[in-house]
């Protein structure tokens, strides 16, 4: 009968080792590696190559009705935002500019609720740009995110033309990051790696989502940005690494998102839809969101530790 | 004894009606029918007595049985096999007699005769929707860069919707890439191709024949739903030591075979191997010291075929045969080095026994090993991955002519499985990080069968047969298999033919593209993963026409049960709980095949058209907290090919220069395509990313046709010592761009780098349709001695 051995560390404990210390994008380009070799070995060895293999077409695709996109953080101590968009046919035009671009996206004039423990925090319709970040939200409400972990956050949404979109949440508590290791390499000691340690909680099933900033925060470039569960620890540590990468005098920023199943689910989803499109060794996936009603997108909040 | 047990047994099943008071009144003709030239003995060969209208042909050993009334005036029995010149021997019906034939070609064959012998064979025939190459034809249609690939001619036969740009995945009938049976010399192949499909498994040189079946199975064959493609290796020249090879475009190859002693015994040896990579690994040597340059990646793939066969004595043979194959992928750079490679071996061991001229007897021992391996080495730590399957099967073969009204077989076998799946082991250098996993699993499956064809009078045959199929692994399955076939000969040239068969399969690949790739993951039946299932009427028609032209013209339907696809946003790789990211569900097609061919004289070809529908959907996620969109819906999956046409035709113009062209066109592949976009601004520090597609339906799109015509010129040299000749191979001679996917891609102002400014906005987005083979030509130089 069947031998199913399940070994102590199992295969996740890879993926975030490789996600970690390759840098995913790496291993993903792997795949491809094979394609270009491919072509090379084609054209080489032909006697003609008659043009050029890709040529741009023309698709007729069917009608898309445009949908609305929620996304919306919480974070405890910060104020309530919001950010209502709507999705667009494929193909249509891009405007010319940033802000040509997120007028036409934005939607105003929905009226946005967001309740818990029996207040109702009204987020009104006041586009706002943090400098910092860069991030815009168009639904804000300056009171502050209140650091309670039992209740649910619900929110609801009237779209102008009376539509109605639901969600609930929870905040999670903070994961701390237990330590962070610079350890340069014994051979070549001009170049360090980043080791960053947290404690996971066995009790719970925890998604994480990491990040790492070189050198500056705001530029919104990660070094590295992943999530991942915690169905591979064993003995509450979890270590995310990175290559020996890092000069002396750099600094580093390790983020750490304690998330949920549904924005897990829902931002591993959106990086796949982005990342399958065309490669031929990808499948295709639909977006998965926690929202009930008309529309796509996220509704979640994160805990995070700079 | 146990084999007479199970003979014992086998008879008592599907005999019991059946008069042994006749066998009196009979002879029995058999014996093996052979290749003059070679020795190789001829699979399908026919043995025809026009008096009493009985037939037979050669089993898979060349090993016939034919039972004739006794009777005081000589019979005239006729031996003939496509493309060789037919014998006719009278005999004395008076006892069983052994008659081992051998056939000739000759040159003098090119004017013989009426030749329509092997299309009566098929009209007389039970078996339908069943497809064979020989590697002749193979050598002379043109191939891609040269490489004869006779998994690639079978592509252009009615029934096979799949030629599309660099696949040589095959979709028979509305089934899956996973589902054909593919066996060599009766060992199971498991990935049947190189480079990603490009090029198959098989070295034509060491083949002797394919034979496919699209419907109709024979209850012998089981294990996939919707094809079985038996390849068979050559024995080896049993009369002369003689060699074949071939120098091509990329690849080289060499045969030795001979007698080991004449007429008992012989040998081969077959090789071949890519070169691209000795090349390319001169051009990174000279770059060496070049800082800027990038290492050009190796690459290649060889095969290795062997076989040596025993006349241990005149009821007995031996054979034994092994494939190995492997394809070799690296990269070495300054801070990653890569190795990546993937191969099949399989080992057959058979043992023929003629128990007497109606039973025949083969014993099988086979093993499979499938594996794949990546290896990467990054300054500071390692990781290797892989995955393999190992079969380790033993089956019995019953064939018992039993009298001129019934021919049985029956049979058994059991199989050990072993997968290992997604074995991975990675570690840091300084042991920082250290850990291996992956899963293995092992299994049984156990299949047993008995089969009886019989005849009713002139016009009527009926092959009634059951197979009974098991598998255990942590559950226990068990599958009944009817498989009925029943044949209405109208008059010598019109049949008319009907089947049924059901099919179980206990095996599932695990992959999410479109093609094949070898890290592609067999993954076996278990407690929730059920086995898949299938039901296949056929309907059909064969008409000979002017004694020149066969037409088949062949209707099916068929229904599959118990699909597997996975979940959106599977993740496949280093999951250690992958039964999670199964989706189970259904599927069905129907379709029309028509086939025009003609075999002998100077102009010989086919014309084969498909015309099929196929539709998959209502898939169930085996983990309910996964989402597969469009759940319940019915959709087309990617190979769904509306229309498909293939003509192939061969032209010998003299005696040195054959000429040989084919042309295909079929509807385009389908593909899914994103219908909207949205902008998702995600967390502070986090990316913004201005398009994220919403996908829309699965698969509503399809790829503009496809269409690509090729062209084969083989002049022959006749020198002393042997033969050879230079053949030219013309591929897409119309240089027309066929789709190998799309994929649709945000443009940018020329001055803005989406990589540097976290707040690029594209221009727009453009569709590219890449494609792989533009017109290519190539020159292989082929010898025989």
């Amino acid at each position: 009968m069947i031998v199913y051995k399940r070994l102590i560390n199992n295969y996740l404990k890879l993926k975030i080792a490789m996600k970690s210390f390759f840098n995913l994008n790496k291993i993903k380009d792997m795949k491809s590696l094979a394609w270009p070799t491919f072509a090379f070995l084609l054209f080489t060895f032909s006697f003609q190559s008659c043009g050029n293999l890709e040529k741009e077409i023309d698709l007729d695709l069917p009608e898309y009705q445009p949908r609305y996109v929620v996304e919306c953080y919480l974070e405890p101590g910060q104020p309530f935002s919001l950010l209502l968009t709507r999705s667009a046919p494929y193909f249509e035009p891009f405007p010319t500019d940033l802000l040509n671009f997120v007028e036409n996206i934005l939607v105003d004039s929905a009226e946005v609720t967001i309740t818990h423990n029996g207040v109702d925090y009204v987020l009104a319709n006041e586009p706002t740009i943090n400098p910092f970040t860069f991030k815009l939200n168009n639904y804000t409400n300056p009171a502050l995110v209140p650091t309670e972990y039992d209740n649910d956050f619900s929110l609801k949404i009237t779209t102008p033309d009376g539509k109605t979109i639901t969600a609930t949440t929870r905040l999670l508590p903070v994961v701390p990051i237990d330590s962070i290791v610079v350890e340069f390499d014994e051979e070549q000691d001009t170049l360090a790696r980043c080791l960053t340690y947290i404690s996971d909680d066995p009790a719970t099933v925890d998604f994480y989502r990491r990040m790492l900033h070189h050198n500056s925060l705001l530029d919104s470039i990660p070094n590295q940005d992943f999530t991942t569960n915690d169905d591979f620890v064993d003995d509450r540590t979890i270590v995310f690494g990175t290559s020996y990468e890092f000069k002396e005098g750099d600094t580093i920023y390790n983020t750490m998102f304690h998330i949920d199943r549904a924005y897990f689910d829902f931002w591993e989803s959106t990086f796949n839809a982005i990342t399958s499109n065309g490669n031929p060794f990808g499948q295709p996936s639909s977006i998965i969101s926690n929202l009930e009603g008309d529309a796509g997108g996220d509704w979640d909040f994160y805990g995070a530790e700079l | 004894m146990n084999l007479k047990k199970l003979l014992t047994l086998g008879l008592s099943i599907c005999t019991a009606s059946l008069l042994f008071a006749q066998q009196t009144t009979k002879i029995t003709v058999s014996g093996v029918v052979k290749d003059d030239d070679n020795g190789e003995t001829l699979i399908g060969a026919s043995i025809y007595e026009a008096a009493s209208g009985n037939g037979a042909t050669t089993n898979e050993y060349g090993f016939y049985s034919l039972t004739l009334p006794m009777g005081n005036d000589s019979v005239t029995l006729e031996y003939s096999y496509v493309g060789f010149q037919p014998k006719t021997l009278r005999i004395l019906p008076k006892k069983d007699v052994t008659l081992n034939v051998r056939l000739g070609t000759g040159i003098e064959l090119q004017e013989v005769v009426v030749k329509a012998d092997a299309f009566r064979e098929s009209i007389r025939s039970t078996e339908m929707s069943v497809e064979e190459i020989s590697t002749r034809e193979t050598k002379v249609i043109p191939a891609l860069l040269g490489e004869t690939d006779i998994l690639r001619v079978i592509q252009l036969k009615p029934g096979m919707p799949s030629a599309s740009e660099g696949n040589t995945g095959l979709y028979v009938r509305g089934g899956g890439g996973d589902q054909n049976l593919i066996v060599l010399d009766e060992a199971v192949v498991y990935n049947a191709s190189h480079l990603f499909g490009f090029f198959s498994t098989f070295n034509t040189d060491a083949v002797k024949d394919l034979k496919l079946y699209k419907g109709g199975f024979p209850a012998q064959y089981g294990g996939r739903l919707s094809s079985v493609i038996d390849v068979r290796m050559k024995d080896g020249n049993s009369q002369r030591f003689a060699g074949t090879g071939g120098i091509g475009l990329i690849s080289s190859r060499l045969t030795l075979e001979g007698p080991i002693e004449k007429d008992k015994s012989s040998f081969i040896v077959s090789g071949r191997r890519t070169y691209a990579d000795l090349i390319t690994r001169q051009v990174n040597k000279a770059n060496e010291d070049d800082p800027d340059y990038n290492p050009i990646p190796s690459y290649y793939f060889y095969d290795l075929n062997t076989k040596v066969n025993f006349q241990l004595s005149g009821k007995d043979r031996l054979y034994l045969s092994g494939y190995f194959g492997r394809d070799v992928f690296s990269f070495e750079g300054d801070f990653f080095n890569f190795n990546f490679s993937w191969g099949n071996k399989t080992g057959t061991a058979r043992w023929n026994h003629v128990f007497s001229p109606k039973l025949f007897h083969n014993l099988t021992f086979t093993y499979s090993d499938y594996d794949y391996n990546i290896e990467t080495k990054l300054t500071g730590f390692s990781f290797k991955v892989g995955s393999n399957v190992q079969d380790a099967n033993l089956k019995s073969d019953f064939y018992y002519g039993l009298n001129d009204n019934h021919i049985l077989r029956f049979g058994g076998n059991v199989t050990h499985h072993s997968f290992g799946v997604g074995r991975l082991k990675a570690s840091s250098d300084d042991g920082e990080v250290s850990f291996s996993g992956g899963n293995d699993f092992t299994g049984y499956s156990l299949g047993a069968y008995v089969a009886d064809e019989m005849s009713f009078g002139e016009h009527w045959k009926i092959n009634a047969g059951l197979r009974l199929s098991g598998f255990t692994n942590n559950a226990f399955y068990v599958g009944v298999e009817p498989r009925v076939a029943a044949l209405y000969v109208v008059n010598p040239d019109l049949s008319l033919k009907a089947s049924y068969a059901r099919m179980y399969q206990y095996q599932h690949l695990v992959s999410t593209s479109g093609i094949s790739l070898p890290t592609d993951i067999w993954y076996p039946t278990t407690k929730l993963i059920k086995p898949q299932n299938a039901d296949q009427v056929a309907i059909g028609v064969e008409k000979i026409l002017s004694d020149k032209y066969l037409i088949t013209n062949e209707y099916y339907v068929k229904k599959l049960r118990n699909q597997v696809d996975f979940v959106d946003g599977a993740q496949l790789f280093a999951n250690d709980n992958l039964e999670n990211e199964f989706a189970i569900g259904k599927g069905y097609g129907y379709g029309m095949e028509l086939g025009i061919e003609k075999q002998e004289g100077d102009l010989k070809g086919w014309i084969a058209y498909t015309l099929s529908l196929t539709k998959r959907g209502d898939f169930d996620p085996i983990d309910d907290t996964k989402v597969y969109a469009g759940e319940g819906k019915y959709f087309y999956p990617r190979y769904d090919r509306r229309h498909n046409l293939a003509v192939v035709l061969m032209y010998e113009l003299s005696r040195r220069v054959t000429i040989s062209g084919t042309a295909v066109y079929g509807s385009g592949d389908r593909t899914w395509l994103p219908v909207g976009r949205f902008a998702f601004q995600d967390v502070p520090g986090a990316n913004f990313q201005p398009i994220v597609p919403v996908y829309g339906e699965r698969n509503a799109f399809r790829l503009p046709y496809f269409f690509r015509s090729d062209l084969g010129i083989v002049y022959k040299f006749f020198p002393k010592w042997g033969e050879s000749d230079l053949t030219l191979s013309v591929f897409n001679l119309t240089n027309r761009r066929n789709a190998f996917f799309l994929y649709l891609e945000p443009q940018y102002a020329e001055d803005v780098d989406p990589l540097e400014d976290p707040l690029a906005i594209p221009t727009g987005v453009a569709a590219k349709q890449v494609s792989l083979f533009p017109i290519i030509g190539s020159l292989t130089w082929n010898f025989k001695f």
